[in-house]
C-alpha cells in the first residue's frame, strides 16, 4: 500500500484522489474498537441463574462461606497464581482453617481470577472442589504446587491431575472442569471484587475493613502480624 | 529566478525532513498506545483495577473506562501507525496524554502510591516504587508528538498521503 508513497506529494498519475482506503481502514479499525470493547464489559458483567458452587453466596462477593452464622466476617480476595497470596497462605492458612473449624469466624473464600486463563483454570476447579465439600484443601493443595504465574503449566489435565492427586473424585472434577461449570460464577465473583474496589490480591477485609498490609506497621505476612489483625476483631 | 531556486530547494529539504520527524512522532505515540493497549486487553480484571485505583471516577465507571481504554488505545495506536487521520489521531492522543497526565499527577499531589497502570499492572504499590515524575514526563513527551502532528500532520510512509 506504501510503495506509492513518495513523500511530499509532487503529483503525477499514482496520486489520484484515493480516500476510499482510509475510509476503510478508519472503518475497520472503529469496528475493532467497538466490538472489543462491548464484548469486554459484556463478557465482565455478573449475570444472574449462575450455576455456584456449594456454599457459594451471592450476598458475600460470590465467594464460598464457611460459618455463615459467625462473626466477624473475614473475606479473602485471592487469585490461586498470585505469589503474595500463596506467601500468606504458607503462613497463615493454617490457622485461616482453625477459625473455620473452631468457629470464630465467618470466612468468606473470594477467588478472583485476573492473572490469565490459568488463574481461570485453577479457579474454575475451586468450584468442582467446592462440589465434593474440599474447597479449602484444594485451595492449600494448589498453593502448595503453584507455579511461576503465566508459565502454562495449568492446563485443564495438569489442574485435573492436581485434583486427582489430593483424592478427588477424577471423574467428577474432570468432568465438572472439561464443561466449564463455574466459568461464569467466577465472572460474577470477579464483578463483586470490581464493586467492592478489591484492587489487588491478595486483599482481605474484616467486618468490611480492608486490612492493609505493610501500612502503618501491619505485616500480615508474618503469624504474629496477622494474629494481631484478627485480635483487633476480637479473634484470640 | 536564479535567487528563489536555492530558497525553494531549502523549503524542500526542510519539508522533507520535517515528514521524517512526522514518522517518528507517528510511531512513537502510536507504537506506545498499541503496545499498552495490546498488554493489557487480556487482563480486563486489572486495567479496571488499575482505573478504580486512581479513586478519581465513581467505582463502576472507572471499572467501565478500564474495560474499554485498552481497546480505544490499540485503534489510536493502529491509526497512528498507519498514518490514517494522522491531524486527528494526533489531536486526540495528545489530549488523551494530557488527560493521563492530569490523573497522575493527582495521584501523586493527593499522596496515592500506585502504579499509573499504563502497560499493565497498576493498583497500589509501595511508595518507595512511585515513579510519577518518569511517568509524567514520558506522557508529555508523547503529548508533543501528538500536537506536532496535529500542527503538521504530513508524514513519511502514510496512508493519508494516497490520493492527495
Amino acid at each position: 500500500m506504501a510503495s506509492k508513497n513518495r513523500g511530499p506529494q509532487r503529483g503525477g498519475r499514482d496520486n489520484q484522489p484515493d480516500p476510499i482506503t482510509r475510509w476503510i481502514v478508519i472503518g475497520m479499525v472503529a469496528l475493532v474498537v467497538v466490538i472489543g470493547a462491548i464484548f469486554t464489559v459484556v463478557s465482565n458483567r455478573s449475570a444472574e441463574n449462575v450455576a455456584l458452587p456449594p456454599g457459594a453466596s451471592k450476598d458475600d462477593g460470590y465467594g464460598i462461606v464457611f460459618n455463615a452464622d459467625k462473626t466477624p466476617t473475614i473475606n479473602i480476595w485471592e487469585d490461586f497464581q498470585c505469589p503474595s497470596c500463596k506467601r500468606f497462605e504458607d503462613i497463615n492458612g493454617g490457622r485461616i482453617s482453625e477459625l473455620i473449624t473452631q468457629g470464630k469466624a465467618k470466612v468468606v473464600f473470594n477467588t478472583l481470577s485476573f492473572l490469565g486463563p490459568e488463574s481461570v483454570l485453577a479457579g474454575m476447579g475451586g468450584g468442582c472442589a467446592a462440589d465434593q465439600g474440599k474447597f479449602v484443601e484444594y485451595k492449600k493443595f494448589l498453593y502448595q504446587n503453584q507455579q511461576q504465574e503465566g508459565s502454562g503449566t495449568w492446563t485443564k489435565q495438569y489442574v485435573i491431575s492436581m485434583a486427582a492427586a489430593m483424592g478427588l473424585d477424577e471423574n467428577k472434577f474432570a468432568t465438572c472442569l472439561n464443561t466449564e461449570k463455574y466459568k461464569k460464577w467466577l465472572t460474577n465473583v470477579s464483578a463483586a471484587g470490581g464493586a467492592a474496589n478489591i484492587n489487588g490480591t491478595p486483599t482481605y477485609v474484616i467486618n468490611g475493613e480492608v486490612i492493609e498490609s505493610d501500612d502503618q506497621g501491619v505485616n500480615y505476612y508474618t503469624a504474629e502480624g496477622f494474629n494481631a489483625q484478627l485480635a483487633r476483631f476480637g479473634i484470640n | 529566478m536564479t535567487e528563489l531556486n536555492p530558497a525553494v530547494s531549502t523549503a524542500q529539504k526542510s519539508q522533507a525532513l520535517l515528514s521524517w520527524v512526522g514518522l517518528f512522532a507517528r510511531l512513537a505515540l502510536g507504537g506506545v498506545l498499541f503496545a499498552a493497549g495490546a498488554i493489557k486487553i487480556p487482563y480486563p480484571y486489572k486495567a479496571a483495577a488499575a482505573m478504580r485505583a486512581y479513586e478519581l471516577l465513581p467505582n463502576n465507571l472507572a471499572s467501565f473506562f478500564g474495560y474499554i481504554l485498552p481497546w480505544f488505545e490499540v485503534g489510536l495506536g493502529l491509526l497512528l501507525i498507519l498514518g490514517v487521520a494522522t491531524r486527528l489521531s494526533g489531536l486526540i492522543g495528545a489530549l488523551l496524554m494530557l488527560l493521563f497526565i492530569g490523573a497522575i499527577a493527582s495521584a501523586w499531589a493527593r499522596g496515592l502510591s500506585i502504579d499509573c497502570g499504563c502497560f499493565g499492572g497498576g493498583g497500589e504499590i509501595d511508595p518507595s516504587q512511585t515513579r510519577y515524575l518518569e511517568e509524567i514526563i514520558r506522557d508529555i513527551g508523547l503529548a508533543l508528538c501528538g500536537f506536532y502532528l496535529y500542527l503538521r500532520p504530513h508524514s513519511r510512509f502514510a496512508l493519508d498521503n494516497r490520493g492527495k
